[in-house]
């Protein structure tokens, strides 16, 4: 009885857990961050990098940013960083909020306690 | 009664916080104190839903930074999403001459750098049946209790059972990061992710830093052709061209076969006006081919055009 009850409550904190979305994460020299980057397309893949900053930059400003800023915002990115926004955007986690589930961290609490202290 | 139902949920439980459980039956890590806290680190109370620019002024600022929430928020936060993406904190990071590191996703990683003095920046989901994505700051940690503790919003001092960050930290994929001062190296740090997060500080930030990052870098990893490559070209984009030719060739002595070291080297000769002893090391990076025999061609093209313009004067 006892276990079933435990699956149960198991379950449902698992599924309240994962309800929301997880998150998958000079001339002539040649640059560091191409040395560093795994390209086996240098050139080729220069072109979809520049692409891809216009790209950026203009689903940005959509989403609110002032276009006086965004443009050094995405000069701070690397080609990979531009990249992975410019393919996630719309699904990549934005971090604002503070309130969140209080009880259910609470329920939590109690029980991640429990566990540390009965090891 | 309640106690019975705990512990059969406890034991049940237990898969939920993995890394938690692992660290409660392993014992502290080696090396690790029993209880930190940098009590030092600097609050800044959040407004509502920025707590990214107030996550990223707490880290830059105990980094040596000067700079503040508000200053941030340009930077970061995007208002149709009403939050900050974990691209735009490690980009802006540089901006303030800090080079972001995104941590392993490991709980002792994270414990790692909070006792060597590094305040944490996670990414925690704390929402239920809507998405909560929060930035918080880890700074310190008691073992024994199983407690980490935050600024985190409107918290000055948050404690969170390790197990309870676990849960709304691992659906971010545990993300971490953390904010350096150039001369510095986190003591969690990869050397292959190091390197990268070195390459994107380089081409955004202050030259003189990078020079110092790669400098640091090399005395940690001697090895590491791609810092020696950094560092040459930080010497060459200031104008130090002798000592940007001396990198290189203890790089070609070291890994004689890296197109790219052979590359910088011809054209960092050749840019010293001595071009027929920059031609035999762009012929062996021509002959090697690979994925930057575009690039390579290119400069073989200017070192013979200079060398040919040589002649007829």
């Amino acid at each position: 009885m006892k276990s079933v009850w435990a699956r149960t409550l198991c379950r449902l904190l698992m599924v309240l857990m994962v309800w929301s979305p997880m998150q998958l994460a000079n001339a002539g020299m040649i640059g560091t961050d191409q040395a560093a980057s795994v390209a086996t397309q240098a050139d080729r893949e220069t072109l979809f990098q520049f692409l891809g900053r216009s790209d950026v930059t203009r689903q940005l400003q959509s989403l609110g940013i002032d276009p006086a800023t965004v443009k050094d915002r995405v000069a701070a990115m690397t080609d990979q960083e531009v990249q992975s926004l410019a393919d996630k955007i719309h699904s990549m986690p934005a971090g604002g909020d503070s309130t969140g589930a209080i009880l259910l961290l609470l329920v939590v609490g109690v029980v991640v306690w429990w566990i540390w202290f009965r090891r | 009664m309640a106690g019975v139902f705990i512990s059969a949920l406890a034991a049940g439980c237990a898969s939920l916080f993995p890394q938690t459980s692992e660290l409660g039956k392993s014992g502290l890590p080696p090396g690790l104190p029993e209880r930190v806290e940098l009590a030092h680190t600097p609050f800044f109370p959040q407004e509502e839903y920025q707590c990214g620019p107030a996550a990223l002024a707490t880290a830059l600022v105990s980094a040596g930074a000067q700079t503040t929430p508000e200053a941030l928020v340009p930077q970061v936060y995007v208002p149709e999403r009403k939050g900050s993406f974990q691209v735009e904190m490690l980009a802006a990071a540089r901006r303030h001459g800090m080079v972001s590191y995104a941590l392993a996703p490991k709980f002792e990683d994270l414990l790692r750098e909070i006792a060597a003095g590094t305040p944490v920046i996670v990414l925690q989901n704390l929402g239920i049946l809507w998405a909560g994505w929060h930035y918080a700051v880890a700074i310190g940690y008691d073992y024994s209790r199983g407690t980490l503790v935050l600024r985190s919003g409107t918290q000055e001092r948050e404690v969170m059972p390790f197990g309870t960050h676990e849960l709304v930290w691992m659906r971010s994929g545990y993300w971490a990061m953390v904010a350096m001062p150039p001369d510095r190296i986190p003591v969690t740090a990869e050397e292959k992710s190091w390197l990268n997060a070195l390459a994107a500080f380089e081409r955004v930030g202050n030259a003189r830093a990078a020079r110092t990052a790669y400098e640091k870098t090399l005395e940690r990893w001697p090895e590491n052709v791609n810092a020696r490559i950094g560092l040459a070209n930080v010497h060459h984009g200031l104008g130090d061209l002798a000592k940007a030719e001396a990198v290189l060739r203890e790089a070609a002595e070291r890994d004689p076969d890296s197109v790219v070291v052979l590359n910088n080297l011809a054209q960092t000769i050749s840019d010293q006006g001595r071009h027929a002893e920059a031609l035999p090391f762009i012929e062996r990076a021509a002959a090697a081919g690979g994925p930057f025999a575009g690039a390579v061609q290119k400069t073989r093209a200017t070192i013979l055009e200079r060398l040919g313009q040589k002649r007829i004067e």
